[in-house]
């Protein structure tokens, strides 16, 4: 089988060819910038205004909205976790750090739910097809938090308990769109999967701490 | 798994056939094929709940309805044999729309349990309704609820709002297991599947009714939660609980199996398995010989190797009448070839016994008394030198034996141990899976495979020779029997050298009449279930 | 006593011991004093000035106590790092092969510098006096080896390091350090062939390999050095490229290739890193070195002729080993301009660059130069 090869020929001179030419005005600039940011820095009168750094932690850089930060379980109206273990979340997960043991209850009314549920952070990709393949509004990752460094690898496999301390009420219908969703009668029916009081970003289900302010003005915003 | 064609609609003679015309498309087939199965096979996909191909036909779900020239009205294709010159329409806009609503009617109090439903991701509701509706569901009302984790026998729970009403499971009970355990209670919307009164799901093929039903309704205590189904890889395998021989599914997940399903053969166990095979998995991986043992203690192959060979050899040397080898009905016909290749061809050894699990209970549907699934393969490679437990028994006694190499742990010390002297022997080389007593009193033990980590050939009491393929990584060091057996031979200075058990198996084919005619099959590449389509 | 006077007059000068020792004193200095220590400081003058080139801040905040100087102790910060991280070893690398190589990375990158002249030769016993050039009885050459076949001695040893990335690549059992120390070994391969045709044009132009020797025909004035004239100033580029290539740094890191790969320590952690590390910025060092042994003059201060006969000897060695420390550190911050100024190439046009542009040239430059000689003499 012959492999197809296109032949893609160079645009340009000879002198855009060789490269060097390019190569040396290349150098050219960055050796401006080191003379005049390492004279300014000797001298102590450097240009501040074009530092492009932000000296984290005094300096935080404004997350955006969809930022997917540390995981979170969701908590039922009781105070139960919402989960059910339904494997979506690890099935879908591409870094397989996702372990569930589901069980049984001797409630009546749940019927599944996660004995343990165990989230490597050191694995985690933060890629959100968890949150994404959830059914439940059970699993999020809108805390706005880093995964915390740890001294041991164990400690970065966030527990239950650990998850589900982050956790919020949600307000979605447990179950999505129920037999009653004619009862809200501003939702409509439009064939479309949405939950029925509570899309994953509705205003109501941020939690305060990452409530959207807008786009930030610049880059940086300066800490106090 | 596929539906397979009924029993009997193989291509027949011109005069017992019929032409039907399928959506436009003339076809042959044989008289009295049904019709939904007629449609199937010619790829009409017609959908439907109740039918089985294994079971009578009751009509009761309504979703394989089908338009015949000249009915008035739509007819269930599952209900109606073909005849000659019929015209069928299976995807005019009136059946379709038929179709839909039916699955309507199927949905309209159904839970949709799906994230927490066992069935979710193998559920043939799920399929059909994403293959043939895929609309809202347009209820205003409550859905009538019922009761849910009911249990209704030792191995099932029955959720009841996720029963269609199929009575799929009903006819399981009714015409296979023979014990009439289901019935169907009230009517309407209130109709539930209920067990007969005074009576429990306890038959020993109770499992079958979790596999026909095409919804999450039966759930069987074992499987339940334990694993998502699309999670599963499936394995085609022959069940090793009992000398029928079973075909099963093995359904394993990251090496671990999490349930045995039965795989259609007609000519052994049609649709069906029992209870008791379906639990032989849960040995697999117990209290396994994980390492090779020499002394009492755990040692790398080679030392087991050469120790196992010094012990043999030292009593070889002196007459091969002085060694006895022991063969399982438990072990593949390829380990049993390799063995007796072996010890009779190559060591020139004489006494040869066969031992084997104990006979059990059986019953005129599947359960053989024989509970090892290599009985005939093994009395057929071992031949006429063949000889009892009894036998050992009188020669370890007589002292007759000095050295015993044993293949296969199960069995061989019977009821009572204390008929087995084993001290009397100076070299006990047992190749095991499990340990046991004999295990403990064996001078050299080379770890075996399980018969779920094995690739092979079982003989069923029928004498048919099927294969079985390994599902699962070998536990820790072990080792296929005829693997370990060719290393032996290296060092007892016999050439074998098999490096696939395919090989071992062409072998024997070649030399043992019984295998004559035996297919190894294709390599099978492993599918996870997620992408194998429903099961229902 | 008479012991005593035995084992002194082996230390004094022409005897072994004081061969040995004075080797001894130069090997310490110059590969586990001056290599490493500059290696060090340019992990973070590599960072540093990266950050002057693109408007940025860059590491500034390593301190001991008040003692904070721009940041530079962000090395020993680093050091400190490598030594308490976790040592990680893939259960199923190969365990002895996985230790050796970074070692076998580290120490090629050291021995070389044996050929380097690092200054004037002192006068022994004469340390005090001017002595004009040339005519002391008893020097010591500021160089650990003075080997007739000089160059190819880097070359023999440089090449070894080629075994560091590919064993590490190849014990590491992963599917990416395997590629990356392939890459490695591909690369450095075709680049030694460069290299070597580089350096064979200076050799016809200084008849020797020894690099005093070659020091020692370049004179003070900078348009004495070796990097003047059309053919030695191709040799230049072609071996500085060539070095660069050599020392898998960017734009030729394509072993590492972060974004792709992270490349053959993609499993090392800790002091093995770290060695891995370090390793790369000795060899910055050292083929600096030989850069400005070979093309600028060696320690040859410039404008300053004469200057051995009016300064004591000692006072003429210290500048001259001044002047090539600065040399060396300007040309160091010279490479690291050119790592943050280019582009990584691709895996396919680093080989046509090798093979098809570099190679040509270098060999054309060979002829040229041989022709060139052949026609001024
Ligand atoms: S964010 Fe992605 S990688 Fe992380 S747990 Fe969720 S699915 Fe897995
Ligand atoms: S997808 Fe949601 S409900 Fe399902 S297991 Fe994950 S967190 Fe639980
Ligand atoms: S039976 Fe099928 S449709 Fe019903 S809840 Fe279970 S998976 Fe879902
Ligand atoms: S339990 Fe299952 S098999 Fe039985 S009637 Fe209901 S749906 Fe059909
Ligand atoms: S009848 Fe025998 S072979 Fe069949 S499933 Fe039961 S134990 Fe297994
Ligand atoms: S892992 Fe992804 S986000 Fe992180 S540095 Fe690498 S490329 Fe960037």
């Amino acid at each position: 089988m012959a492999v197809g090869v296109k032949v893609v020929a160079r645009p340009g001179s000879l002198k855009q060819q060789m490269y060097l030419p390019a190569i040396a005005e290349g150098m050219g600039v960055t050796f401006r910038h080191f003379i005049k940011n390492f004279v300014g820095n000797v001298t102590g009168n450097r240009d501040k205004t074009d530092i492009v750094t932000i000296e984290y932690p005094e300096q935080k850089k404004k997350y955006p909205e969809r930022f997917r930060g540390l995981h979170r379980l969701m908590l039922r109206d009781d105070g139960q976790v919402r989960c059910v273990a339904c494997m979506m979340c690890p099935t879908v997960c591409p870094a397989h750090c996702i372990t569930i043991v589901p069980e049984e209850t001797a409630d009546g009314r749940i019927e599944k739910r996660p004995k343990l549920f165990e989230i490597d952070e050191l694995r985690c990709v933060v890629c959100g097809l968890c949150a994404e393949a959830c059914p439940c509004d059970a699993i999020r990752m809108d805390t706005g938090e880093h995964a915390k460094p740890t001294y041991r690898r164990a400690d970065a496999v966030l527990d239950k308990e650990e998850l589900m301390s982050r956790g919020i009420k949600s307000v979605a219908v447990q179950g999505g769109v129920g037999a009653f969703w004619r009862e809200k009668p501003e939702v409509a029916n439009t064939g479309q999967v949405q939950s029925a009081n509570g899309s994953r970003s509705g205003a109501d289900t941020v939690p305060a701490q990452i409530v959207p302010e807008g786009p930030p003005a610049g880059p940086v915003v300066a800490a106090k | 798994m596929a539906e397979s064609p009924v029993p009997g609609s193989a291509p027949a003679p011109a005069a017992d056939t019929v032409t039907v015309t399928v959506d436009g498309h003339a076809h042959t087939f044989p008289k009295g094929t049904n019709l939904l199965e007629a449609c199937n096979q010619v790829g009409a996909n017609v959908p439907f709940f109740c039918y089985h191909a294994g079971l009578s036909s009751p009509a009761v779900c309504r979703q394989c309805l089908v338009d015949v020239k000249g009915q008035p009205k739509p007819v269930p294709s599952c209900y109606t044999p073909v005849a000659d010159k019929m015209e069928v329409t299976t995807n005019s806009a009136k059946v379709l729309d038929i179709r839909r609503q039916m699955l309507e009617f199927t949905l309209l109090n159904h839970p949709i349990d799906c994230p927490i439903c066992d069935k979710a991701g193998e559920c043939t509701l799920q399929k059909h309704y994403f293959d043939w509706d895929g609309k809202f569901s347009r209820n205003d009302g409550i859905k009538v609820h019922k009761d849910k984790v009911v249990d209704i026998g030792k191995h099932i729970v029955l959720d009841q709002e996720r029963c269609i009403l199929c009575t799929r499971c009903i006819r399981v009970c009714d015409e296979v297991a023979k014990s009439p355990d289901l019935v169907m209670a009230n009517r309407g919307d209130h109709e539930v599947l209920t067990t007969a009164p005074g009576r429990s799901l306890d038959n020993p093929y109770s499992l079958n009714t979790v596999d026909v039903c095409p919804v999450g309704a039966l759930t069987s205590k074992d499987f339940r939660f334990a694993m998502r189904a699309w999670e599963l890889v499936a394995t085609p395998s022959v069940c090793p609980g009992c000398a029928t021989g079973c075909n099963i599914e093995v359904h394993a997940s990251r090496d671990t199996v999490y349930r045995l399903v039965p795989r259609i053969n007609p000519a052994v166990n049609k649709h069906w398995m029992c209870d008791e095979g379906r639990f032989t998995y849960k040995t697999v991986r117990q209290s396994r010989v994980v390492a090779p043992i020499s002394g009492g203690q755990a040692v790398e192959w080679d030392r087991a190797l050469d120790d196992a060979a010094a012990g043999l050899k030292a009593v070889l040397d002196r007459s091969p009448l002085g060694v006895g080898v022991v063969l399982s009905a438990q072990s593949t016909n390829e380990d049993l070839h390799a063995l007796a290749r072996l010890a009779f061809d190559h060591l020139g050894v004489q006494k040869a016994y066969v031992a084997g699990k104990d006979e059990g209970w059986h019953d005129d549907i599947l359960v053989s008394a024989d509970k090892n699934p290599n009985t005939a393969g093994a009395k057929a490679i071992g031949g006429g030198r063949l000889r009892s437990l009894a036998d050992l028994s009188r020669d370890l006694k007589a002292g007759s034996l000095v050295a015993l190499l044993v293949l296969g742990e199960e069995g061989v010390l019977g009821a009572d141990p204390a008929t087995m002297p084993l001290d009397k022997l100076d070299t006990l080389v047992v190749l095991a899976c499990h340990h046991n007593d004999l295990v403990d009193a064996a001078k050299v033990v080379l770890p075996l495979t399980a018969w779920a980590e094995s690739d092979g050939t079982f003989t069923n009491k029928l004498g048919m020779v099927q294969r079985i393929r390994a599902a699962l990584a070998p536990a820790g060091d072990s080792l296929p029997g005829w693997e370990a057996l060719s290393h032996l031979a290296r060092r007892l200075g016999a050439t074998m050298e098999f490096t696939t058990a395919k090989q071992v198996f062409i072998e024997a084919r070649d030399k043992h009449p019984f295998m004559r005619g035996a297919d190894w099959g294709r390599p099978i590449l492993p599918v996870q279930l997620r992408f194998a389509n429903s099961r229902g | 006593m008479h012991m005593w006077e035995t084992i002194k007059g082996s230390f004094e000068y022409g005897h072994p011991g004081f061969t040995g020792l004075s080797a001894l004193i130069k090997i310490v200095y110059l590969m586990l004093a001056f290599g490493p220590g500059l290696a060090s400081i340019l992990t973070w003058m590599e960072r540093r000035q990266s950050s002057l080139m693109q408007d940025r801040l860059g590491p500034n905040r390593a301190n001991i106590g008040r003692f904070k100087a721009w940041g530079i102790t962000h090395f020993l910060a680093d050091a400190l790092k490598f030594m308490v991280k976790e040592d990680f070893v893939p259960v199923k690398a190969h365990k002895f092969l996985f230790a050796l190589a970074p070692v076998l990375a580290l120490a090629p990158a050291l021995i070389v510098a044996a050929i380097i002249p690092f200054g004037a030769p002192l006068c022994w016993g004469h340390l005090t006096e001017i002595v004009p050039t040339g005519t002391c009885g008893q020097a010591v050459d500021l160089q650990i080896a003075r080997l007739d076949v000089g160059i190819l001695f880097y070359f023999a040893i440089s090449s070894l390091s080629v075994y560091g990335a590919t064993l590490a690549g190849w014990s590491s059992y992963n599917k990416w350090a395997m590629m990356g120390g392939l890459r490695a070994s591909s690369q450095m391969m075709s680049y030694e062939v460069t290299m070597g045709m580089a350096v064979l044009s200076m050799f016809l132009i200084y008849g020797t390999l020894e690099p005093g020797a070659m020091v020692a025909q370049q004179g003070y004035w900078p348009w004495q050095w070796g990097i003047w004239g059309i053919p030695t100033a191709l040799s230049f580029f072609l071996f500085l490229t060539a070095a660069i290539a050599e020392t898998k740094r960017t734009p030729f890191d394509i072993p590492e290739g972060e974004p792709e790969i992270i490349g053959y320590f993609v499993e090392y952690s800790g002091l093995r890193f770290g060695m891995f590390f370090l390793g790369e910025f000795i060899e910055i060092v050292f083929s600096s070195a030989l850069m400005v042994t070979i093309f600028l003059g060696g320690w040859h201060l410039p404008f300053l002729d004469g200057l051995a006969d009016r300064v004591p000897n000692i006072a003429f060695v210290l500048i001259t080993h001044g002047a090539w420390i600065v040399k060396v550190f300007l040309f160091t911050g010279f490479q690291l301009l050119i790592r943050w100024s280019l582009p990584r190439f691709r895996s396919d046009q680093l080989m046509q660059l090798g093979w098809q542009r570099l190679l040509p040239v270098s060999i054309a430059n060979v002829l040229i130069t041989a022709g060139w000689i052949l026609y001024s003499r």
